[in-house]
């Protein structure tokens, strides 16, 4: 789906297999300068298409496991079910709107507005419905949250934030955009988990490489000037001097700071059947990249906007979208959707799994207890195309609020949801975000 | 001494300049030095002529020691046998005078016999090299034809579909349009749902960044350089309120051609729906700002309206190279040039990661693979060295890097990086098998012509050994002259010749020339250009550079130097000013460059026709000096205010054969536009042009203004000798004398016997450099080629 291989084999990338040493040390980590504030992550995870409302959503506000003398766990959501080791560290929020409108159909805005809070330009791109659109008219939450972090020396880091996808549709449109860095500036997610290990680990990569062929340099370059007259030999002797020093300084930089550098799964070609795959590479390097610290702030994008992926290893044929404008009373489709979406939640939970697996380097307790992972969606229901009830799941302990419960909100703007992120994020200074006329209220309030 | 100096004085001075200046590369003590006569009394003995030695006494006479060092030495220790006689005045002497001449590193530099060294690439060829040893594997280039323009496919609907939507189909001389409300022709297309299409190749005329910008409010994609399945450099397929202009940028390498594309629909992208309409008006424009000049709409002249295969380009930047003797060579190879021959080698190995497919014609999951991708990289081996892998070499570079690599892909990354760190693809002149090895003979016509590794018709012409014959030679070389590469380097010597290379900043007083807007400079630039073009590659005749009385103007320039053309018009060619131009030499580009803001400059002018054009060298003035204002003369012409300012002895060494070119150019004003007198009012007084030149062999000339300078120097053996060592030097990149003190010489006279043909110059100077020295090339040339 995602054009011909051959562009993917250009990514393919070398020595992910078991070439791969283990440790790397040199990169610059920016945020070795304050380990004393503890650090505060956020992973955004997006799914396309809506949800099933009634497989999705908790039956009734409170906590998952009622307090008392006996702990009774309350059963979860049939969608939410792998997310049950988590429990305790989950939080659902009910009746967070998305209220903005103009330009563009539900899907459009849906994407465009969801981190931005903010009205779409008119542009040309017509969707299903509506006026056509172009770019959101403002950044993205998780920019204002990065802008926030790198401006200040502790919490600065080398890349600020990655954009991650998993099948993004090689095209720039207003449906496979979700981050901007400003007003029509839109970000592509990197969806090719060996382009994001070269942007994470390249040059550690390119510097074993070159390690790898020093050998036998030096022997092409013995046996070229022993065949010349010592009166040619100079430039020759040059050369081989400074491919010793090169060799002396590539020996000094494996200092003692390393990272564990993961390992991604050889031969992974951006298809759909290879979906799985490139879901668990990408969660290994979005987990890496937060222990190196080359980050506290990601995106995970699964596909785009009206989305077309083909769950066929989940039994499902027909493309995602597709069975999304199925209605309610469609039994089949509503079971196959419920399974696509606890698929979804399945990969939002292995991601959990490995950040809880993961020490927080340099502090206490894991990466999860120091991460929130935020999923969500352009749409409330697909069939509907509701921008109420957008979903909000969040797992972890990184935004310090009160977690392992069910929380109904009464149809607020996620605008204000977006501020109470950043806020918890330690950008506490703002008050507002996207369009102020949705944050009249402030910062969404009871989180914590 | 008062203004100017009498005629016969200036001759007696330049003729003693000349021969200094000549024979600065033999020696640097006279040989009347009186040490001398006290050597040879007393030395000679023992240490043999020139300090080589005798059977007594085998050491060479050379050290490191002073002249002082030395000479106490000598006072105290020479004779040995009777060192009292010589007393310390006499040692003194003998002590300057081995010093200079022998005994110290420079003297023995300065003696050593001018020869072929092996050297390194320069960023030049390493650029050119990458882009054919990759461009090997893929299709063809564009052939030099005289079609230009693009492509353009018109449709009706938005999208690009031939069979459904196509119109028409024509060439269209560049993108600017404006199609309002109505759309193209509105009998064949809704003005509200059309596309384009523009398809072809673009050769940007010299390397560096090129910006590129669309401005169109409707949907628009521009790929240049790029595969179709790989982002395109700017894609705006969606438009967004407010945004109707789009800027990319690449490094391209000049002369060379590479793929565009630009596509533009006129209609909402998305769902697509019956009433879906766009009531805005249509327009697009494509322009481009090049390294050197300023943004244009992308001109015709660099179109061409078919496609080619994409390049790759190198973007590791390199330090600049040696280019302290005139010409750029690879000298020596510097920390910052092994780090970014090292990145580059990695950003090559990516590159090829990347396209394996196309590069090695293998699909990801066939069977065959493992030996298609070692073939390729067998083949990338031979070709970076210039020549066939020896068992050995295979051993190391293939086999043990891909069966000791744990996958396919490291293996080949490994052989890649292994052979562009190699010294024998790094460096040149190092594996020389001998006996005019037919593979050596191939690497220094392509590097000589090209600055670029052998193609597949010399690749084979090697293999075949049919490269030791001047024949064989002479008709590689002459296929290859006609290669857009070769048009390339030949482009950039000259404009390195003319010392304009680097593109000098040229800006006029506004006062004096309000006109001289930044699109003046750069379009000067391009008529300079067209006009070395125009001469080299349709007539060849290198009199022509200065003969030639017309001027290529456009619309722009045609008002300022009063030629007649309406405001748009392309570049073309005008004769001005009734005939009074000589070719390069007034071209307005190089008045201008050689003046000041305000006024023009003789000695700028001059130092520019004594060094590059009549090829002398000129040592820097004696001491810095500030050039007098003009309103301290007011009363003065530039051509008295220069004369007063040398007028110091010890600046009429040079300025007797500066000053006399320079003022013969005083006919043209600081900007290049013809002039018949200077200042104004009570002050305004006549141009005086009158000029003179002493040649290194023969009577003094006199001239009159630009036309009879020109015409001299179109014949000047002076003129002639210098233009054949630049080219020689910028082709090969050794020196000349390396091939035999008559090299120059004989070329240089086959050179005026052609007809200054340039062309054929070029095919001299290959077949001379690409073959051993003891080829009697100059006599075969001859023979070959009865003249």
């Amino acid at each position: 789906m995602n054009g011909p291989i051959s562009r993917r084999e250009l990514l393919r990338r070398l020595g992910v297999g078991s070439a791969v040493l283990p440790f790397l040390g040199n990169l610059p980590s920016l945020a070795l300068a304050n380990a004393a504030e503890p650090k505060r992550r956020l992973v955004i995870v997006f799914s396309p298409d809506g949800i099933v409302r009634k497989n999705f959503w908790p039956a009734e506000p409170g906590p998952f496991t009622t307090p008392g003398p006996v702990v009774r766990p309350v059963d979860l959501p049939p969608i939410l079910k792998p997310l049950e080791p988590f429990r305790d560290r989950l939080l659902t929020l009910q009746g967070v709107h998305n209220k903005v409108k103009g330009d563009g159909d539900n899907h459009m805005r849906g994407i465009g507005c969801l981190l931005t809070g903010i009205e779409l330009f008119p542009g040309n791109v017509q969707g299903g419905g509506d006026t056509p659109a172009g770019w959101s008219s403002g950044h993205s939450i998780d920019q204002e949250i990065r802008r926030h972090l790198q401006s200040r020396p502790e919490t600065a880091t080398r890349f600020g934030s990655l954009e991650y996808g998993v099948l993004v549709p090689n095209k720039a449109d207003t449906w496979t955009r979700m981050v901007y860095t400003g007003p029509n500036q839109p970000v592509a997610p990197v969806d090719d988990p060996y382009q994001m290990f070269q942007k994470l680990y390249g040059q550690l990569k390119d510097r074993e490489s070159m390690q790898s062929v020093l050998d036998e340099l030096h022997e092409d370059l013995g046996k070229v000037a022993n065949a010349l007259p010592a009166e040619d030999r100079r430039i020759l002797e040059e050369h081989a001097a400074l491919v010793r020093q090169f060799e002396k300084e590539l020996a000094a930089s494996r200092s003692s700071q390393v990272h564990a550098v993961p390992t991604i799964e050889e031969g992974i070609v951006e298809q759909n059947d290879h979906m799985p795959r490139i879901s668990r590479s990408q969660i290994e390097l979005v987990v890496s990249s937060l222990a190196a610290d080359f980050t506290r702030v990601a995106t995970l994008q699964y596909t785009n906007s009206v989305g077309q992926p083909r769950f066929k290893w989940l039994g499902v044929d027909e493309g995602q979208h597709e069975l999304s404008h199925e209605p309610n009373s469609n039994e089949a489709a509503q079971d196959k959707l419920t399974r696509i979406n606890t698929w979804y939640a399945g990969e939002v939970a292995h991601l959990a799994k490995r950040l809880a697996e993961t020490p927080e380097p340099g502090g206490s307790g894991s990466l999860l207890d120091h991460t929130t992972i935020v999923w969500t969606n352009e749409l409330g229901e697909g069939n509907s195309h509701s921008h109420e009830h957008i979903p909000w799941v969040l797992v972890g302990g990184g935004l310090g609020f009160r977690m392992g419960r069910a929380v109904e909100l009464p149809g607020v703007s996620h605008n204000r949801l977006l501020v109470a992120l950043a806020n918890a994020m330690g950008h506490s200074s703002l008050e507002r975000f996207g369009n102020p006329d949705y944050c009249a209220d402030g910062p969404l309030t009871g989180l914590t | 001494m008062t203004g100017f100096i009498d005629v016969p004085r200036i001759g007696g001075l330049v003729a003693i300049i000349a021969t200094t200046l000549l024979a600065a590369s033999s020696a640097a003590v006279a040989d009347d030095h009186p040490g001398k006569a006290i050597y040879q009394e007393h030395c000679v003995r023992c240490h043999g002529e020139n300090g080589a030695g005798t059977a007594d006494q085998p050491d060479p006479l050379v050290g490191d020691r002073s002249i002082n060092q030395l000479a106490a030495s000598i006072d105290e220790t020479m004779p040995e046998d009777d060192p009292s006689r010589v007393d310390a005045e006499a040692a003194r002497q003998v002590a300057e005078y081995i010093h200079g001449a022998f005994y110290s590193a420079v003297a023995r530099d300065r003696n050593r016999p001018a020869r072929v060294e092996p050297c390194r690439l320069t960023m030049r060829q390493y650029q050119n090299t990458v882009a054919d040893l990759l461009g090997r594997f893929r299709g063809g280039r564009p052939g030099v034809d005289d079609s230009r323009g693009l492509k353009a496919e018109y449709f009706r609907g938005r999208s690009f579909d031939r069979r459904e939507g196509l119109v028409y189909e024509r060439v269209d001389p560049q993108v600017d349009f404006d199609f309002g409300l109505e759309g193209p022709e509105p009998e064949q297309f809704e003005p509200n749902r059309f596309a384009i299409r523009w398809t072809g190749s673009i050769v940007p005329p010299e390397t560096g960044v090129y910006e590129f910008v669309v401005r169109s409010a409707q949907a628009v994609k521009l790929s240049v350089n790029s595969d179709w399945d790989e982002p395109s450099l700017i894609d705006a397929m969606v438009t967004s309120a407010g945004v109707d202009e789009y800027r990319g940028s690449l490094f391209l390498l000049g002369g060379r051609a590479y793929p565009l594309r630009l596509e533009f629909s006129k209609a909402t992208q998305g769902v697509e729906k019956d009433g879906d309409r766009d009531p805005n008006p249509a327009s697009i424009r494509l322009l481009w700002k090049p390294p050197h000049g300023v943004l244009e709409t992308l001109p015709e002249r660099c179109l061409i309206p078919h496609g080619c295969d994409r390049s790759y380009v190198v973007q590791t930047p390199f330090p600049p190279d040696d280019k302290s003797i005139g010409y750029e060579r690879g000298t020596s190879i510097s920390q910052e040039w092994f780090a970014a021959a090292n990145a580059a080698s990695i950003e090559v190995a990516d590159m090829v990661l990347d396209h394996v497919e196309q590069l090695a014609r293998v699909k990801r999951d066939a069977g065959d693979r493992p030996e298609k991708i070692r073939r390729f990289a067998t083949t990338f081996a031979e070709r970076a060295f210039r020549r066939p892998l020896s068992d050995d070499l295979r051993e190391v570079v293939i086999d043990r890097a891909f069966d000791e690599a744990p996958d396919l892909d490291t293996g080949l990354k490994r052989s890649i990086l292994l052979t562009l760190n190699s010294p024998r693809f790094l460096c040149r002149g190092i594996d020389d098998a001998g006996d005019a090895d037919p593979f050596e003979t191939a690497a220094r016509l392509s590097f000589g012509l090209w600055d670029s590794i052998p193609d597949d018709a010399l690749w084979k012409a090697a293999e075949r050994k049919k490269l030791s014959t001047v024949h064989q030679v002479r008709a590689q070389a002459e296929r290859m002259v006609w290669d857009r590469r070769t048009r390339a380097k030949v482009r950039d010597f000259l404009f390195s010749w003319l010392r304009v290379d680097l593109a000098p900043e040229l800006s006029k007083d506004r006062s004096l020339y309000p006109e001289f807007a930044p699109e003046i400079a750069a379009d000067l630039r391009t008529s300079m250009e067209l006009f070395l073009d125009d001469v080299v590659w349709r007539s060849g005749d290198f009199r022509r550079l200065f003969t030639d009385d017309e001027v290529f103007i456009n619309g722009r320039l045609a008002p300022l130097y009063g030629a007649d053309l309406p405001a748009d018009a392309p570049f073309r060619r005008i004769r001005l000013d009734e005939g009074s131009r000589g070719g390069l030499i007034s071209h307005p580009y190089m008045m201008s460059v050689l003046s000041y803001a305000g006024v023009t400059s003789p000695i700028h002018r001059g130092v520019f026709l004594a060094r590059s054009v009549m090829g002398n060298t000129l040592r820097p003035p004696v001491e810095a000096v500030a050039p007098i204002a003009p309103e301290q003369h007011p009363d003065l012409t530039t051509r008295e205010r220069v004369a007063l300012q040398t007028r110091a002895v010890a600046c009429q060494t040079c300025h007797t054969m500066i000053n006399p070119l320079g003022f013969a150019l005083e006919e043209f004003d600081a900007i290049g536009r013809r002039r018949l007198s200077e200042g104004s009012g009570p002050a305004q007084k006549p141009i005086d042009p009158t000029g003179s030149y002493l040649p290194r062999e023969g009577q003094q000339a006199s001239f009159r203004g630009a036309r009879e300078l020109a015409a001299y120097i179109a014949t000047s053996p002076d003129a002639g000798e210098a233009f054949v060592q630049n080219l020689f030097h910028a082709l090969v990149k050794q020196p000349v004398r390396a091939w035999g003190p008559e090299t120059l010489e004989n070329l240089r006279a086959g050179f005026e016997k052609s007809g200054f043909d340039i062309r054929r110059l070029l095919v001299d100077i290959m077949t001379v450099a690409a073959l051993p020295p003891k080829v009697d090339v100059a006599q075969a040339n001859d023979k070959e080629n009865p003249r």
